[in-house]
């Protein structure tokens, strides 16, 4: 695929697609300061990765992106490179315009989606909590048909177009709700670990460790932990220090200092803000409501 | 621009969904904790991770999603699942962690009441089937097995209560999780004498009953600000997530009935009515007053299909279940309906509605020379689906039901909606928002906003995206299997006691 970039108002092609803001495929030969710069768009994103390995932001998260991965960026979400620039290597995107109100993803008039389906598809893509999509080769596939239709423009060629789009947002969403179901094993193999962090509560533990007790890789940990339990590691180990300094205020007469060491807080003054944050009140006046 | 927010507590994670009021949803978040078994049988959590996470998932939406977009939380509701029993001392500390629903430690309470005359008057009072998941035989094991924690326990409350508790500082329940307790009256809205005789414990031992719309609650300072709620924001008690998803997915339109199928399975009804007969033991649960949940929970669903696949199927390839069912499926989908007179009693662990037997056990009927593997693909999923129908057909004699609404990620794939359709030979409705229990409570919570004029019109607010219509030529061929299928599953009350006593003497 050789490159190109379709802008609404610059060039005909987009003309009669007034929902689609850019369509574009580019290769990046060499490092270039704020191609890439962390912002938030109104527009729904699609990118997906040709070649090269690309350090995204997306949201609160960082991901790791490959050859043959989507990544799906919502209205309003944070998006772009940390380091502020577009990695080596090759990607395609496109930008959709969605209806009004902008915070949500909505496919207007030219969308042949079967309304139900499209109520179904846009709650699927919103609440969706992974944005990136491994090995999604489809939409490569995708986007070089709406190419080949944008350029030649053969009969037909309007509502080709439109529904390839359709096809790709039923692609995802079809993708997005096999993750979902994906994790049966998962939270066995997640629980044995939980029972290890509890018997080793005061240990420093890091997600390093953490990821080798279980087999894998930091990053597919992270991910994976994300996914099956709504919080990154860290911040789940924080609930569990959090429960047991809950357990511990009701029900002995440690100082907060001990409790803060008995559950793995590196201070007495680091589990005093931490335990305000999560439960509204300091460890003291929890212990004063609750004794 | 307002909001309502649905909290649901769940078996194993907290769920707080943001709706606009035109039942669009904005956001939602999750958090999961564990289940943990300490011992065979027991089925525990943990009520202060319990509490955090329902902390953080409820903060991170509002302060992350709902507060940024200037929201204004109308109104926020509670659903949580049924049957947990946590003991509170006199200041609401838990003295144990929570036994969940899953929880069987209260085998043996179970069955010497299920088999004397008072169990029978106090499934007909309270609606809650006799079973160890019942918290009335929890409590009652706590006395019998645990007489130390029993006389310190100022409280036996359940994991909603809980958290509710620790928001408020006072003890309230909702008639319908209080419905499925075993301990209370139905019918008078109260606890029931003959069951707290039987637990050992006086009604104060348990929270105020209050209806689901109650609006009381009165959240601390501290938590209030947390959740960035205003003086105007309705806090409502809410639900059962049973009870909810049920009205979610069906409504009360008259003649529906909800078919779930995921690890377990059920089907249920909605009715004016209680359901009452002589020797079955459906569950009796109250949505709301005048309104019940009427239903009977099979054992033997995805569980079944799990075991199939890794025994026989050898799909190892798949690192996942839902790919090896999506294979399991097409391998069925090649046989014709009947699986060429192959019969599956599907009953691997033991089976609740509707033969109540926990020493059923499973078997493939009719097996000739000219039967392939696929056919034992095929009709294992039959022998699943007909099960499911034994429970529908036996509360059909007591409701009509013109059409089913299903629920639950196995019934909701395309090739199980079909034929879930055949086999009952209804048209089966598929929902287009796939979290039931959350539509429900929106539906209940925009009702008390006067968004809706009624809680019938809320219910149609959320109609059906795809319907499967039965082939009638289908169903005659399933109707001829099934009399086979219901006269070997009653025929077979003798040999199941025979052959569970040898398998327990291995």
């Amino acid at each position: 695929m050789h490159r190109f970039l379709f802008k609404q108002g610059e060039c005909a092609q987009l003309q009669p697609f007034s929902h689609i803001s850019e369509f574009g495929c580019k290769k990046i030969h060499n490092v270039q300061l704020h191609s890439l710069d962390v912002t938030s768009s109104d527009q729904l994103l699609i990118y997906f990765i040709l070649e090269g390995k690309h350090e995204w932001l997306i949201g609160d998260q960082n991901y790791i992106l490959y050859p043959g991965d989507l990544a799906l960026i919502l209205p309003g979400k944070l998006f772009g490179n940390p380091k502020g620039f577009l990695d080596l290597g090759a990607i395609m995107w496109l930008s959709l315009i969605p209806g009004r109100p902008c915070t949500h993803v909505a496919f207007d008039n030219w969308s042949s989606l079967h309304k139900p389906e499209n109520r179904v598809i846009q709650n699927l893509l919103t609440v969706n909590a992974k944005p990136v999509i491994n090995n999604f080769s489809l939409a490569g596939e995708i986007f070089h048909h709406m190419f080949t239709e944008l350029t030649l423009a053969e009969i037909g060629y309007r509502s080709r177009v439109n529904q390839l789009i359709d096809e790709l947002l039923i692609s995802l969403a079809r993708q997005i709700s096999r993750q979902e179901n994906k994790r049966r094993d998962f939270p066995q193999i997640f629980l044995k670990l939980e029972e290890t962090l509890r018997q080793n509560l005061s240990h420093q533990w890091s997600v390093e460790e953490m990821a080798a007790l279980v087999g894998l890789g930091t990053t597919s940990f992270t991910e994976k932990v994300k996914s099956f339990t709504g919080f990154s590691p860290l911040n789940y180990l924080i609930n569990i220090r959090i429960s047991e300094s809950i357990k511990l205020l009701k029900r002995t007469e440690f100082s907060v200092t001990q409790i803060a060491l008995e559950t793995g807080f590196y201070s007495s003054q680091h589990f005093a803000t931490t335990f305000k944050k999560i439960t509204g009140y300091t460890p003291m006046h929890f212990k004063k409501n609750n004794t | 621009m307002d909001c309502i927010i649905t909290i649901e507590i769940g078996t194993s994670h907290v769920r707080a969904v943001a709706f606009k009021l035109n039942g669009q949803i904005i956001d939602s978040r999750k958090g999961t904790y564990p289940t943990f078994h300490p011992l065979p049988h027991y089925s525990e959590q943990d009520p202060e991770q319990v509490f955090v996470t329902f902390l953080n998932v409820v903060r991170g939406l509002i302060s992350e999603k709902i507060r940024p977009q200037k929201y204004n939380i109308s109104a926020i509701g509670f659903s949580a699942a049924m049957h947990s029993v946590l003991p509170v001392d006199e200041k609401g500390v838990p003295l144990t962690n929570v036994m969940i629903w899953s929880d069987n430690r209260a085998k043996k309470e179970a069955e010497s009441l299920k088999s004397s005359p008072q169990g029978k008057s106090i499934y007909q009072a309270t609606g809650t089937p006799i079973h160890p998941m019942s918290p009335l035989v929890k409590i009652a094991w706590i006395k019998n097995e645990n007489p130390e924690v029993f006389n310190r326990t100022h409280k036996f409350i359940s994991l909603k209560e809980y958290i509710l508790f620790q928001l408020t500082g006072s003890y309230y329940i909702d008639y319908s999780l209080a419905s499925a307790t075993g301990l209370f009256n139905i019918t008078e809205l109260n606890w029931e004498e003959q069951s707290l005789a039987f637990a050992g414990i006086n009604a104060d031992k348990l929270s105020q009953p209050v209806p689901v719309l109650f609006s009381g609650l009165k959240i601390r300072k501290g938590f209030r600000g947390m959740f960035a709620l205003s003086a105007a924001t309705k806090i409502i008690i809410g639900a059962s997530d049973g009870c909810l998803a049920t009205f979610g997915a069906a409504g009360r339109g008259k003649g529906r009935a909800t078919v779930t199928l995921d690890t377990t399975g059920a089907v249920r009804i909605i009715d004016k009515k209680q359901l009452h007969t002589e020797d079955r033991q459906f569950f009796n649960y109250l949505l709301f007053e005048g309104c019940f949940v009427s239903g009977g929970p099979t054992n033997n669903g995805g569980s079944v299909f799990e075991w199939f696949n890794r025994q026989f199927l050898r799909n190892t390839g798949f690192s996942d279940y839902d790919a090896a069912f999506s294979k399991m499926f097409s391998e069925a989908a090649q046989v014709p309906p009947g699986s060429a007179g192959l019969i599956f009693l599907p009953y691997l662990l033991g089976e609740r509605a509707p033969l109540w037997n926990a020493n059923a056990r499973g078997s493939y009927f009719g097996i000739n020379i000219n039967h392939k593997k696929k056919h034992f693909v095929r009709a294992t999923v039959e022998g699943v689906i007909y099960e499911l129908f034994s429970i529908g057909k036996l509360l059909q004699e007591h409701r009509p039901i013109k059409e089913l609404y299903v629920n639950g990620y196995l019934a909701t794939l395309p090739f199980l909606s079909q034929l879930i359709a055949d086999v009952f030979n209804k048209p089966v409705h598929v929902n287009s928002s796939t979290d039931s229990s959350a539509t429900g409570l929106f539906f209940l919570l925009a009702t008390e906003l006067g968004i809706f004029n009624s809680l019938e019109e809320a219910s149609v607010a959320d109609s059906s995206y795809r319907i499967f219509t039965p082939n009638t030529s289908d169903n005659v061929v399933y109707m001829r299997y099934y009399e086979v299928f219901e006269r070997l599953s009653n025929k077979l009350t003798e040999e199941f006691e025979l052959i569970a006593k040898l398998q327990q003497g291995v």
